[in-house]
């Protein structure tokens, strides 16, 4: 079954040099962050997701800080250039350099898209853990709770959280996009928590005297660790796309920043002669959704194989 | 069965109730009510009388209370801005077009996503599966706002086929319905395929093909039936999608919607209109859920009890 050493190392049979050798003996050694990685680098679309998902980030991070272009320098002159040498992606309407504005508007996507996945996480680990860990009467209203709110529209709800705080910067967008959002979340870590509550180890800990919060900390929400992993690529898309269209009718962060979707609507305005100006922001967009996408399914076929992809 | 729809409908009702709740505490919240001193120099009489008018001078509860009342008598109470106008009059309006919209999109996804699944998991492993769902994985991922650029740039400035924007004929409403569609349809063909996939692996299908009936049938007959049931299940939180779409495709195709509406609506600060308009998306929804909680316990009997 297995031809070489490689496949030797793969399969744990061999120590690995880089590992440390625990008792000396090449015992096999695995456990699930690693079984994870092996499952995650067999498959190709995940793999180049998540290298151009790194590409991305690194694109945002580094090109305005070497790019001789001043992204709010306004010049009429150049105004609506196609993509040329000089601007990989063209210019907009008023002759900013689009190579260095997609890369600071993909920092203010991605820093609003990351901050609401975050604040959509904690939210659905702390009711869905609460939800899952006490059961009984609470678990129910409170389940019943969520099943009222499922699949409402996030969008109107957002445009009303903004209309509430009165004024829009990356943190009360974060705020907006996760206000109505993080219902599947809670879900999911509470099905995970009623599950790992009936494990023998958690009985065992329990039989031992261990207090609630121990259980919860120690075992449980460690346990819920890759289901959560999965949830914020799940998630990343979805506020990405709410980020975007919440922009895009005129309701994102104010100029002269720019997120992606604020700049696909400043594209809108001179999109029938120029259409470069609303497309490159866009497929920005899309090729951030697509790998988290992909990174999702890589990560859940390889953090949890039992689920199946629907 | 009949328990089961009777105790489904009846949960509905505090549902609502906590939706409206919901909403309605959150527009409280708002600054800038247009009937605020700050914001226009009326006398106090004048004041007073626009607070009674409209129940301000009421404790929270009771407008809560008259809110709901209204909300279950079809009344979402006037407009605070367009004089003369009520919620109900915009709604009717401007809701038969957002709905028009949404089923001719829906449609869409459903005669093209339905079908590109099934070949895709028919031809499992094949370039046709890869393209299919390359493509859709691709489709699922473009805003939608991008879509309808490129379509509006191409057939209708390029080519010259079809008309820009508006919503007066036809011809108006074949680009918004296929850019609002194209993402569900991309969710469809994944979810069909996924389910179709695991369909084809049952016992039962083998047990079919076993006894010697045709693969069309089996197909038809068996895994088709089967395979649609996560898509009924789907169709609850599509809803919501293509409601938030629609926000979007209105605006870009300058439809009289509601989720232009809406957006005129939070600019103009008529909060009232935005309340009546997010309670109604919000019943919609919750009307949609239970639609799809009875189908589901109708088509999986399993179901029935784990969801009442």
């Amino acid at each position: 079954m297995v031809a070489n050493p490689t496949d030797l190392r793969d399969e744990g049979l061999i120590a690995d040099p880089g590992a440390s050798p625990a008792s000396g003996a090449p015992i096999r050694q695995s456990n699930l962050w690693k079984d994870a990685w092996r499952r995650y680098i067999h498959n190709k679309g995940a793999v180049v997701a998540g290298v151009v998902f790194v590409l991305i980030l690194l694109y945002c991070l580094i090109v305005p800080i070497i790019s001789p272009y001043d992204p709010n320098e306004v010049d009429f002159a150049i105004a609506n250039e196609p993509p040329s040498l000089e601007h990989p992606f063209g210019t907009d309407k008023f002759g900013r350099d689009l190579f260095t504005r997609v890369a600071l508007g993909g920092r203010v996507s991605i820093l609003i898209a990351f901050g609401a996945t975050l604040a959509i996480l904690f939210i659905g680990v702390v009711y869905g853990s609460i939800s899952g860990f006490v059961g009984g009467r609470l678990d129910n209203g409170m389940m019943r709770f969520l099943d009222a709110l499922y699949g409402l529209p996030y969008l109107p709800f957002a445009i009303i959280t903004l209309a509430i705080i009165g004024s829009t910067n990356v943190w009360t967008m974060m705020i907006a996009l996760s206000i109505a959002s993080w219902f599947t979340t809670a879900r999911i870590v509470r099905g995970q928590v009623l599950t790992l509550k009936e494990n023998d180890y958690v009985r065992a800990a329990k039989a031992v005297g261990a207090r609630w919060y121990r259980v919860l900390g120690r075992h449980l929400l460690p346990n819920t660790l890759g289901i959560l992993i999965i949830a914020i690529f799940l998630e990343l898309p979805a506020v990405i796309l709410g980020e975007a269209f919440l922009s895009f009718i005129g309701l994102g962060i104010s100029p002269p920043d720019a997120s992606w979707g604020a700049m696909a609507q400043e594209g809108r305005t001179v999109y029938r002669t120029h259409p470069t100006a609303i497309i490159v922001p866009s497929v920005a967009i899309a090729s951030l959704v697509l790998c988290a996408n992909f990174i999702a399914d890589g990560l859940r076929d390889a953090l949890d194989p039992r689920m199946t992809e629907s | 069965m009949l328990k089961f729809i009777v105790r489904r409908i009846v949960w509905t009702i505090p549902v609502l109730l906590v939706v409206i709740f919901l909403t309605f505490m959150m527009m409280r919240q708002i600054e800038g009510n247009p009937f605020r001193q700050s914001e226009r120099a009326v006398p106090e009489a004048v004041q007073a009388n626009l607070e009674r008018k409209f129940n301000l001078d009421k404790p929270w509860y009771l407008q809560y209370a008259y809110y709901v009342k209204g909300v279950f008598s079809f009344d979402l109470g006037p407009s605070l801005v367009v004089r003369g106008r009520d919620v109900n009059d915009i709604v009717k309006t401007h809701f038969p077009n957002s709905i028009e919209l949404g089923f001719y999109a829906f449609v869409f996804a459903i005669v093209f996503g339905i079908p590109l699944g099934m070949i895709a998991a028919l031809r499992h492993n094949t370039t046709v599966d890869y393209v299919a769902m390359i493509f859709s994985n691709i489709f699922y991922a473009i805003p939608s706002f991008l879509i309808a650029t490129l379509l509006i740039y191409f057939v209708a400035l390029q080519w010259g086929l079809l008309p820009t924007s508006g919503w007066s004929s036809w011809e108006h409403k074949i680009l918004p319905a296929i850019a609002l569609g194209f993402a569900p349809m991309a969710l469809f063909a994944r979810l069909v395929r996924g389910t179709m996939l695991e369909t084809l692996q049952q016992d039962y299908v083998r047990t079919a093909r076993a006894k010697g009936l045709h693969y069309r049938r089996v197909v038809g007959l068996h895994v088709l039936r089967n395979s649609l049931i996560p898509v009924v299940t789907a169709a609850g939180p599509l809803l919501g999608f293509i409601i938030t779409g629609s926000f979007v495709i209105e605006l870009i195709f300058n439809i009289p919607g509601i989720g232009q509406y809406y957006i005129t609506a939070v600019s103009a600060r008529d909060y009232s209109v935005v309340m009546g308009l997010t309670v109604l998306l919000a019943v919609i929804v919750i009307f949609a859920n239970l639609v799809v909680d009875i189908l589901y316990g109708i088509l999986d009997p399993r179901t029935r009890d784990a969801r009442a």
